[in-house]
């Protein structure tokens, strides 16, 4: 069952791929129908491990990428749906995988440490994980923003130039999901901070060390920087298309290095 | 009864007839009012655009067809001599064929333009509207409009412009979005200049603006599209207003210069701006190509999109071919069974005429039955002719050799007199309502 997603996940990003290529609209109801399948199968493992353990599976790095696929997923098809887009498909769906492999290898639940029964840790958690699948969606917007800008200065007009919606429209979205992203960011440190402050008497050695000097809170907090200056360089400098979207490109590699190596090897704080 | 189509195109006739025989620029509502009057056939429609005028009909072959021409050259008063030179006539899958072709583009002068679609589309409205279209001529063309859909979806033959007007609207979209929202200055007011504004207003973009060396000719240039002139020396304000500047003046030299638009660029804050230099030589510096947020296509850059996409297209054409030979061929299989339709309905009459002449035959023996009784013999008789009609009907319309069909149909109108039985009811063979 722990695998299921990760099946439908890599059917669905070959028949996005296959739709990118061909643009043949029943491959594309494919795609889609086959990702809402695993975004399905993962909610019914998620509500499975929340019943197993009794609370939800959101300790330690693993159940925490596992949890950001699932809202990636989820966020990528609402897009989806309102615009009626598919041509960023293939780029969300291959995350999806490369990332979705992490919890398959490891499907093992961790048990709660006292430290962590907080519905403050709850809410920190979920509001980080929504931040990052909105950045992971303004990465790819940004990219395919820059491929298809590319496509259009060369005068080449190409593979992306016949797939993807205009660059204004890419630049809109990018803005509208950096936005939403910043929002959950801010928060997410926000609730964190206060829920740190909490538990500072712990004795959990994690809890001792939530701190600035902390790998994985000084790059997040360094992300927030790097977002709080794309959007505030949009609105008084006038960086927006091209240069929002390289900005978008390079933070969400931030997030992420943060998210999985730094999560994994070099936090002192956050490795439940 | 088949569908037939005569006519002439570009691919048969020249320019100059094409003109004499365009149904379009008389009255089209009188051409088919006239055809109408002639009672040549019952089922047609009259598509006429600048490259084609055609009749599909529906009519026993050659005889038909051959008045049908004689219509279109009567009509527009062309000898007939002079046009039949040029006309084609197709019969049958190859008039399906044919029509499936031209609503798909495939038939057009530049193969895949979208034009064509919406004017068959046009074309049969008018004569559906008024009534003289029926089952076949109905079917047709709907499967005609699906096969234009499915070439258009599941191909690239519509994609790209192939005309430089096209292009840059297109480029302007993926650049910019919705052009309704957009404001667009026009530099010179030259023939180039109005006909790309024109284009653009049929867009319904949000602004029109003129700038031209005299301000006279900016001004009527732009009382013609609707929009405003500006006087020369307002250029720069202009030019950071604009979303789109389409630069068509006769000026030897460049007149937007690398570091004047890079000013014009300061003040819009990264709006992207897209210049359309159509003159030759050229307005725009070449060089202000590289500044962030403008992107600049000149007349060559443009004709060079139309060019691939042209090739493009011309890969295109096999695979769009196939769908029309599919969808050719799923229609012929429905007409086909369509022609089963007057044996098998003059089958059941003749059955149902038997079971009545029966139950009143019958009736004085069976008067002291009770009315139930009645309606219980009449449903049962029903139901045994029902029955015994099931498996020929379901043969006859299984069969898909046209010349077995015609033998059954021969067959059954022999053995069971269904001819004498057609004319004594007086019913019109040559219409039969369709089981579609």
């Amino acid at each position: 069952m722990h695998l299921m997603p990760l099946v439908l996940y890599t059917a669905a990003a070959a028949a996005y791929t296959m739709h990118f290529a061909w643009r043949d609209p029943r491959t594309g109801r494919l795609a889609t129908a086959l990702l809402a399948s695993g975004a399905l199968a993962h909610t019914f493992l998620i509500g499975m491990q929340t019943v197993q353990v009794g609370h939800a599976p959101l300790v330690g790095t693993t159940a925490a990428v596992s949890a950001f696929v699932w809202l990636l997923g989820l966020s990528y098809l609402y897009l989806e749906l309102r615009t009626d887009e598919r041509a960023m498909g293939p780029f969300v769906a291959v995350m999806l995988v490369a990332l979705g492999i992490i919890p398959a290898l490891d499907p093992t639940v961790s048990p709660r440490p006292p430290v962590l029964r907080s519905p403050l840790f709850t809410a920190h958690v979920v509001t980080m994980l929504f931040a990052y699948a909105s950045f992971a969606l303004a990465f790819v917007l940004g990219l395919t923003y820059v491929l298809l800008f590319k496509e259009i200065r060369a005068k080449q007009l190409g593979v992306f130039y016949a797939r993807l919606p205009s660059l204004q429209m890419l630049d809109v979205m990018n803005a509208r999901v950096v936005t939403i992203g910043w929002i959950c960011l801010t928060l997410g440190i926000g609730i964190g901070a206060v829920w740190a402050t909490q538990v500072q008497s712990s004795p959990d050695p994690r809890a001792q060390a939530m701190s600035i000097a902390d790998p994985k809170i000084l790059v997040a907090l360094v992300c927030w920087v790097v977002y709080t200056f794309s959007l505030l360089a949009r609105q008084a400098i006038g960086w927006s298309g091209r240069r929002a979207a390289w900005l978008s490109a390079i933070a969400f590699v931030i997030v992420l290095l943060n998210f999985v190596p730094v999560g994994y090897f070099l936090t002192k704080s956050h490795n439940f | 009864m088949r569908l037939l189509t005569v006519g002439l195109s570009h691919r048969t006739a020249p320019v100059d007839l094409r003109e004499r025989v365009d149904f379009a620029r008389k009255d089209l509502d009188a051409a088919l009012r006239l055809l109408a009057e002639r009672n040549v056939v019952r089922e047609f429609v009259i598509l006429s655009t600048c490259n084609r005028a055609e009749i599909y009909a529906v009519g026993d072959g050659r005889p038909t067809a051959d008045l049908l021409g004689r219509f279109l050259s009567e009509y527009h008063g062309v000898t007939h001599a002079d046009v039949a030179a040029h006309l084609y006539v197709y019969e049958g899958d190859a008039a399906a064929r044919h029509l499936f072709r031209v609503a798909s583009g495939l038939d057009s002068l530049v193969v895949g333009e979208p034009q064509i679609s919406g004017q068959v589309k046009t074309a049969y409205a008018a004569a559906a509207d008024r009534g003289y279209t029926g089952a076949l001529i109905n079917r047709a063309f709907h499967c005609a409009f699906a096969t234009a859909k499915r070439v258009r979806t599941e191909t690239g033959l519509a994609e790209g412009a192939v005309s430089v007007s096209y292009a840059a609207i297109a480029l302007a979209r993926k650049i910019l979005g919705d052009l309704q929202a957009l404001d667009v200055l026009i530099l010179g007011a030259g023939e180039m200049a109005k006909l790309t504004g024109v284009h653009l207003q049929a867009r319904q973009v949000r602004q029109i603006t003129v700038v031209s060396r005299t301000f006279d000719a900016a001004d009527s240039l732009a009382q013609t599209l609707g929009g405003r002139a500006v006087a020369w020396s307002d250029l720069g304000r202009a030019l950071t207003a604009a979303d789109i500047v389409v630069s068509s003046t006769g000026a030897a030299e460049p007149i937007l210069t690398r570091a004047q638009l890079k000013e014009a660029m300061r003040p819009r804050r990264g709006r992207p701006l897209f210049i359309m230099d159509i003159a030759v030589p050229r307005d725009v510096e070449p060089d202000a190509a590289d500044i962030d947020q403008l992107f600049l296509y000149n007349i060559d850059d443009l004709q060079a999109i139309v060019q691939e996409n042209m090739a493009r297209r011309g890969d295109q054409v096999e695979s769009s071919e196939r769908i029309v030979s599919e969808e050719v061929a799923r229609f012929a299989e429905w007409a086909q069974s369509r022609e089963v339709v007057p044996t098998v309905v003059a089958l059941r009459r003749r059955f149902e005429s038997i079971r009545q002449a029966e139950i009143t035959r019958l009736g004085p023996r069976l008067a002291g039955l009770p009315p139930e009784a009645h309606a219980r013999l009449d449903e049962v008789t029903r139901l045994i002719v029902e029955k015994l009609l099931l498996t020929p009907t379901e043969q006859l319309k299984s069969v898909n050799d046209e010349a077995l069909l015609a033998a059954y149909a021969d067959a059954l109108n022999a053995l069971f007199r269904l001819a004498a039985e057609e004319s004594d009811a007086q019913t019109p063979p040559s219409r039969p309502q369709a089981a579609s």
